[in-house]
């Protein structure tokens, strides 16, 4: 009787389910950014790419089989995969002492620690590189320090070389391993260091065993992030770097801007995504894209660590040494900008106020400036709210189509950007919308929307289910829930990819030189102009400007907090 | 009936002349940032729009895909731009520069070498050796020929060379002993181009950076990175003047000229007409040359530069007679290739 009962025809049953789930309000979440990205991302792409398979009007493979015979472009795709490997490895080198020292400090301190590794962020990129020629050079401080105190006989080439590279490329991508990284400190157990201490273990030992499995998660998302911007970098390789350093990225730029070689652009375009994406499928394997949107597990850090290892000391001692390393260029850069000269020296043979007055007096320099903040502002309005919505979504999704779309959400993080501002540019140029900043602001939202989506991913990870459930089941409206219990939960996570977001809208140099024209142009593609073709010392003075207005908001960020504590 | 019609086209008329008359007169210009640019704007920009009230935006990079990419997409951002003569070919072949008539523009008394169809030549400008003082004061050895810079036993030390060949393959191969008027001929050959490889990759050990933009060589000698750089005399002269030990040699020089072309679609057409038959007077050219050490496109302003400017110009007639003009029409065909030879050298 009873297997009558059940004996409803399964195909119905089945449909009814999967058509509830097609439909599901999880899908409806998902499906802005998903659309926003086919539309801005994929086929834009795809158009491009498709111009690789293209020779004089004809489908054929003759750019690709250009690329395999003439020699120049296997070297450098070697020298691109060699530089990003050993960035990624010096970056995680590095971040270990760092990461450590920032988790295992009072909360003062380590604050200040996080001051030192963001603080960085805010410099531009350009500037910071400037920064660094000017202590790099041959006799730039750093080598008459070293000449002096007798460590060299002779100055030491530190520039235009794989050195100058790995230092250049290393300080502009720490943060992403830093970050992580410390996260991962945060949750881990000390006392499992000292229960290993207890049972006699060395400094070597309980590092081998304890810290680097614990904090594998952290390394292993941020060293990912790494290499795949790594390898789609080109600005500070051709500005710190030599021939020998030259990046596929530089190849794709030039082909296309000096050559007009779409064909031979779209083929080298082609390799490196196809790389990257080989890259992502990799890690996924190894590890699960998921490793990427949340770097931690593990219970929480107990109280503070009783006493430091001596494997512990010397990591305090060295992550000192690392925050020095991320704030040198920027200490540099505030003396400078007050210099007179017409390039970068430090220290400055005199001081006044000759490029502040450029900065402030020049129309084009605020002008620029109000472009990059209203752009900065509509891709973070813009981002978060896809950002968030599709991370809701597919966080309440089925495991099969989370993955891909996982996949798909991160991706746009990872391509080069110039290959995204290329492909944009010749979408939106004849709906002539790049004269009126939509381009630059569809392009940075398609480079923006990864981080919020994968922060508040992470986030909805770590957010207890139970408190979800506890609220629904007393009564409330998933609204009501999501307003009074998800959303509070949810909005550090949301705020911090809102500010990723703004940065990389407030940044962006690549974009930005192709998507904007002269009346909308950001300040970034101002500032590339002016180190670029000259060397215009009103952008340092412009940035440390941006870095002044940030000091100032963190800082205020900080006594808030600190009052809403004392409350 | 009449008269009221009469009116109404009174009205239009004067509408449109008042709409004509209140649109301000714009005109889009585009160059290369620096003090290049600085000079045209002090030397032309400035004074044109004083005297005819045009107001010039200016915007730089411009590029020659970049202008295609504008008039594919029917988004033409500048009227008149600058290019050097490989630039300049490279866009006639991708037909993104209007051709310029006499009647457009007069240019009766432009140096024949220097004319072109489509450019309107703004002034001559030559790569050549700077060297650091410092290094190699006056009384000793100065270097002055390409094969001086080729001569690390007589005149050591690091030196800088640009990242793009055009240029240094010619001075490659006059530092290896053939004549200036041979070089493309022998470059026409793979032999040749061997040679001028074989050049560089002697010459690689000793070069400490490749130059990106014109103001890199001037700065590494100013710091102290490099002894010898080869690169434009116009930076060089501007780091002379601001007092860095810098020198040029005058021996061997590549000339380039740059010229102002005109955009096809430029949206102020007329205006940029204006302007290009503005800078080609021969006071306006003899003008230029008070801003930056580049030397007049035509013989009639010669009479009216000082002496003491003259001699910081690369084209006077001593001058140009051991010159080598840079042919774009080579480079235009050979570019790509010899570009991936040169980028391979170097990068092992």
């Amino acid at each position: 009787m009873a297997h009558l009962a059940l004996d409803l025809p399964p195909s119905s049953l089945a449909a009814a389910s999967a058509a509830r789930r097609r439909f599901s309000p999880a899908l409806l979440a998902a499906l802005p950014l998903l659309v926003f990205l086919l539309c801005f991302f994929v086929g834009p792409i795809a158009g491009l790419l498709k111009e690789g398979f293209v020779r004089d009007g004809a489908l054929s493979l003759a750019n690709y089989r250009h690329l395999v015979d003439t020699p120049i472009y296997r070297i450098v795709l070697g020298n691109t995969f060699t530089i990003a490997f050993f960035v990624t490895l010096s970056c995680i080198v590095m971040s270990y002492p760092l990461a450590y020292l920032m988790a295992t400090v009072s909360q003062n301190v380590s604050r200040l620690l996080f001051f030192a590794v963001l603080l960085p962020f805010w410099a531009s990129a350009l500037v910071r590189t400037s920064a660094w020629i000017a202590l790099l050079g041959k006799n730039g401080p750093l080598n008459t320090l070293l000449t002096s105190i007798g460590v060299l006989d002779q100055p030491m080439a530190f520039l235009y070389n794989f050195t100058g590279v790995m230092i250049g490329m290393t300080h502009v991508l720490m943060p992403f391993v830093v970050l992580p990284l410390y996260a991962s400190f945060r949750a881990m157990d000390n006392t499992l260091v000292q229960a290993a201490q207890s049972l006699g273990a060395g400094s070597v030992g309980i590092f081998n065993n304890v810290v680097l499995p614990l904090t594998s998660p952290g390394v292993v998302a941020g060293g990912i992030i790494v290499f795949m911007n790594a390898v789609g970098y080109y600005i500070t390789p051709s500005l710190m770097g030599g021939p020998a350093q030259r990046m596929v990225a530089e190849l794709i730029s030039y082909n296309i801007s000096e050559e007009l070689n779409w064909g031979l652009a779209a083929a080298l375009a082609g390799v490196l995504l196809v790389t990257v994406l080989a890259s992502l499928w990799t890690f996924n394997r190894l590890f699960g894209l998921d490793q990427l949107i949340s770097g931690s597990s593990g219970k929480g850090a107990s109280a503070a660590p009783a006493r430091r290892t001596p494997g512990g000391r010397v990591s305090v001692v060295l992550g000192v040494a690392c925050a020095i390393f991320l704030l040198l260029p920027v200490i540099v850069v505030v003396p400078m900008s007050f210099g007179t000269s017409d390039f970068p020296i430090f220290p400055p043979p005199q001081y006044g106020l000759r490029w502040y007055a450029s900065f402030f007096d020049d129309g084009k320099w605020m002008g620029a400036l109000f472009s990059s903040l209203r752009v900065g502002v509509l891709v973070t309005v813009l981002a978060t709210l896809l950002g968030t919505l599709a991370a809701l979504g597919v966080h309440k999704m089925q495991s099969a189509r989370r993955t891909w779309l996982d996949a798909l959400f991160i991706i746009p993080m990872s391509v080069p950007a110039i290959i995204t501002a290329v492909s944009l540019f010749y979408l939106m140029a004849p709906l002539g919308l790049v004269a009126n900043s939509v381009a630059v602001v569809i392009g940075h939202t398609v480079l923006a929307s990864p981080y919020v989506y994968i922060t508040v991913r992470a986030a909805l990870r770590s957010f207890d289910p139970a408190l979800e459930l506890a609220a629904l089941s007393l009564g409330a409206s998933w609204t009501e829930m999501f307003r009074l219990v998800m959303f509070p939960a949810l909005l550090p996570s949301l705020v911090g990819g809102a500010v990723f977001a703004f940065v990389t809208s407030f940044d962006d140099v690549v974009m930005a030189l192709f998507l904007t024209s002269i009346r909308n142009r950001t300040l970034p593609k101002l500032m590339y102009e002016g180190l670029a073709h000259d060397f215009d010392p009103t952008v340092i003075s412009a940035s440390c400007v941006l870095i002044g207005a940030t000091v100032l908001i963190l800082l205020t960020n900080m006594l808030l907090e600190k009052r809403k504590g004392a409350l | 009936m009449k008269s009221r019609l009469q009116k109404l086209g009174c009205v239009v008329a004067l509408a449109a002349a008042v709409a004509g008359g209140v649109q301000a007169a714009e005109l889009n210009f585009a160059s290369w940032g620096g003090a290049y640019q600085g000079a045209i704007r002090d030397a032309w920009l400035k004074p044109f729009a004083k005297e005819t009230g045009i107001k010039i935006t200016e915007d730089t990079d411009p590029q020659v895909a970049k202008i295609k990419a504008m008039i594919d997409t029917k988004s033409v951002a500048w009227d008149v731009v600058t290019e050097n003569s490989a630039r300049l070919t490279r866009g006639i072949k991708l037909g993104v520069f209007e051709k310029i008539t006499a009647d457009m523009v007069d240019q009766k008394h432009v140096i024949p070498g220097a004319r072109n169809e489509y450019g309107v030549p703004s002034e001559i400008f030559s790569t050549l050796i700077g060297f650091s003082t410092k290094a190699f004061p006056a009384g000793k050895a100065q270097p002055s020929t390409f094969a001086d810079f080729w001569d690390v036993a007589k005149f050591p030390g690091k030196r800088t060379l640009q990242d793009d060949p055009a240029t240094v393959i010619e001075s490659a191969l006059i530092a290896d002993g053939v004549a200036p008027g041979d070089v493309y001929k022998v470059l026409a050959t793979p032999a040749g181009i061997d040679r001028a490889m074989k050049q560089i990759e002697k010459i690689k050990p000793h070069v400490a950076m490749w130059w990106k933009n014109g103001a890199e060589p001037v700065n590494a000698l100013g710091s102290g990175e490099v002894v010898m750089a080869l690169g434009w005399n116009g930076r060089f002269q501007a780091g002379i003047d601001s007092g860095l030990p810098i020198q040029m040699g005058w021996g061997n020089t590549v000339a380039q000229v740059g010229y102002f072309v005109l955009v096809k679609g430029a949206p102020h057409r007329e205006e940029a007409l204006k302007l290009m038959n503005y800078m080609i007077q021969p006071k306006n050219q003899a003008e230029f040359s008070k801003y930056i050490a580049y030397g007049p496109t035509t013989e009639a302003a010669f009479p009216l530069i000082d002496e003491a400017r003259k001699h910081r110009l690369p084209s006077t007639p001593e001058r140009m007679k051991s010159a080598l003009f840079l042919d774009s029409e080579f480079w235009e065909k050979n570019g790509p290739a010899i570009v991936e030879r040169y980028n391979q050298i170097r990068a092992r």
